[in-house]
């Protein structure tokens, strides 16, 4: 239906290099923006930096589920080889002083619950994976996997407004300045 | 980074050390380690009596170890700085090449090791060996006395225990010493090149052989063979994390005094520091690994001649030191070095680094020190007359967890060589330049960022 009007994702703003990225982005992040993103071919070192990114808060996840699968390991195996069934080798004895014997066991689920964290965690932050992207309306946009670097302002962002935020881009050194309209569902 | 560093940033003469300012140090240095030095040298060879003489011979062992890991792990940081090609540690490869600069000096702290007067209270199955009757061929003799001896002839015996001595001083001093002239020789170079930086890549890539052959044996000859019945095949390796993490932590400890000092202005950075803290928590988590690997499968084998390691070790008040260890080594240094910000703080990961410091002693002192009660207690040196020359029962009285006063003898062999360690390495640290300035990856290792 053409005739329904589409909600505004933002603009989309192409820098020439990685460099001219870099200093754009410390500009939007000074203008106070937060609802924003960088997309570039390749990892450009300090751009989080620069960006005024915090902390990931996906370390204490990965803790915590380290934490949970040790403490699981040692449940599982303190009970089956200790209370449930305990098995006598070679005259050692089976208490909480044979934990030796448990900590493979507690070795490995700690790295799987923590692998499995560091996935899932990671996956749950950046909203992967997902169907559809809002950018990919863009003609311009499937430059950012090859030689684009963009800078994308969303309008959900409160410091949004469509003709301050559009001359910044331009006063920063955006080109190919576009308004990026969600496609039909 | 607030400030892109260019190479109108760089020391073009490059950056010393003002020899003045540590003058005093090293002179202080100099003298604790020359008086230790003479008293030990005394005590080794009897002066003080034979019970000094035997408890102080590990003592010995012990102190000069620990210092000879901290030199071997700074060859090995040079060398793997060099074969890995590495980008980011430029700035402070001169660090790396001085701490390894101090192995030969510290090697000559073995030397009284090789006689007779002090390896006897030690190496057991030296004095098996040097018991041959005039009669009988080595062959012979270790095969009606010792089995076990004479199966391990082929590795345990004089001429070649000499000559693995001479081989691990004269190589992994010859390794540290061509990278080291190879590196400081660029400073000076008028038209600084690539060749250098190529030909150090190359050759660290066999000489690795040669580090690796050098902590894992003399770990053997001078660790494992305090006790000739027992063996691990974690030991190489064992010694080698604890040596990689506390050179870590000796080149973070100079750094930090190099920067304190005004000195790798410029160069080395939080950056750099986050990327050594990573290190020194990469190696106390590999630390932990291998002791718990070497732990497990001696636990689980459960072999009469491997347990006797930790039966002596995790029993009585030997026990407290181990479990400490486990926290002490491990626990608290993995929590504490998990934050990011304290890796980037100097000050906050010298401290660090010098607790880690404390906890290889620690680790080396139960290594050594819970052999010395019961194998001197033991003791009976016979010649090949089968005449007793020192009867260990006699001067050292019945086998004990601890001989009791024996530790002075450990605190002042331990600073006796710490403080030539520490003469050599404010010497080796005054000497050129304190990054190499005319390297052609120091801009990509200042401008770092991880």
């Amino acid at each position: 239906m053409s005739t329904t009007r589409k909600r505004v994702y933002g603009y989309l703003a192409e820098f020439k290099s990685a460099s001219a990225l870099y200093k754009a982005a410390e500009k939007v992040r000074d203008a106070g923006f937060r609802k924003w993103d960088c997309y570039s071919p390749y990892p450009v070192h300090g751009l989080d930096g620069a960006m005024g990114l915090k902390r990931s808060i996906l370390p204490w996840f990965v803790f915590f589920g380290g934490v949970t699968g040790c403490a699981t390991a040692f449940a599982l195996a303190y009970s089956t080889q200790v209370l449930i069934y305990p098995t006598i080798v070679q005259a050692k004895p089976t208490n909480i002083f044979t934990i030796p014997a448990f900590f493979p066991v507690m070795f490995e689920l700690t790295i799987l619950f923590s692998g499995f964290t560091v996935l899932f965690g990671l996956l749950g932050l950046i909203q992967l994976p997902r169907l559809n992207h809002p950018l990919f309306a863009s003609k311009q946009f499937h430059r950012a996997t090859d030689d684009g670097f963009f800078i994308a302002i969303e309008a959900r962002d409160a410091k949004f407004s469509p003709d301050a935020t559009r001359n910044l881009l331009a006063e920063i050194g955006g080109e190919n300045i576009e308004l990026v309209e969600e496609e039909d569902a | 980074m607030s400030h892109h560093v260019t190479s109108a940033d760089i020391a073009i003469h490059g950056d010393h050390l003002d020899n003045s300012k540590v003058a005093k140090a090293k002179t202080l240095a100099l003298g604790v380690a020359g008086i230790g030095t003479l008293v030990s040298l005394l005590g080794l060879f009897g002066v003080f009596g034979q019970w000094f003489q035997g408890t102080y011979a590990y003592s010995w062992v012990f102190a000069y170890y620990f210092f000879l890991t901290l030199s071997i792990g700074g060859v090995f940081w040079t060398l793997l700085h060099n074969v890995s090609n590495s980008g980011w540690g430029t700035s402070v490869r001169r660090t790396f090449e001085n701490l390894g600069s101090t192995f030969p000096w510290i090697f000559l702290f073995g030397l009284p090791l090789l006689f007779p007067q002090v390896n006897q209270y030690l190496y057991e199955w030296m004095n098996i060996h040097r018991a041959t009757p005039a009669d009988q061929t080595l062959s012979e003799h270790l095969h009606h006395t010792d089995h076990l001896l004479y199966a391990k002839k082929w590795f345990m015996n004089m001429p070649f225990w000499f000559g693995r001595i001479i081989f691990y001083a004269v190589g992994l001093t010859a390794v540290i010493w061509f990278l080291r002239k190879l590196s400081t020789e660029q400073d000076t170079d008028p038209n600084p090149g690539t060749e250098r930086l190529f030909a150090a890549r190359k050759h660290s890539t066999y000489t690795l052989i040669i580090f690796a052959l050098t902590i894992t044996f003399t770990g053997f000859d001078f660790l494992m063979a305090l006790d000739y019945k027992w063996f691990s095949t974690m030991w190489g390796v064992y010694l080698f994390s604890g040596s990689a993490l506390n050179s870590m932590a000796v080149i973070i400890l100079v750094c930090t005094f190099l920067k304190s000092r005004g000195h790798l202005k410029h160069v080395c950075g939080p950056e750099h520091f986050h990327i050594m803290g990573k290190l020194l928590f990469a190696f106390t988590t590999f630390w932990a690994y291998i002791a718990f690997s070497q732990y497990f499968l001696i636990w689980y084998a459960n072999i009469t001649e491997e347990t006797s390691y930790f039966l002596i070790r995790n029993t009585g008040g030997w026990n407290t030191g181990m479990i400490f260890l486990v926290f002490g080594h491990f626990v608290v240094p993995f929590v504490v070095l998990l934050q990011a910000w304290l890796k980037k703080n100097p000050k906050y990961l010298s401290i660090v680094a010098v607790y880690t410091l404390c906890m290889h002693a620690l680790d080396h002192y139960l290594i050594v020190i819970p052999e010395r009660g019961v194998s001197l207690g033991n003791l009976h040196v016979k010649d090949a007359a089968g005449k007793v020359i020192v009867d260990g029962h006699k001067i050292f009285g019945e086998i004990t967890p601890a001989i009791g006063h024996a530790f002075w003898g450990d605190i002042l062999a331990f600073v006796t060589i710490g403080a030539a360690f520490l003469f050599v390495l404010l010497r080796a640290l005054g000497q050129h330049s304190l990054y190499p300035n005319r390297d052609p990856r120091i801009l990509e290792s200042a401008n770092l960022s991880n």
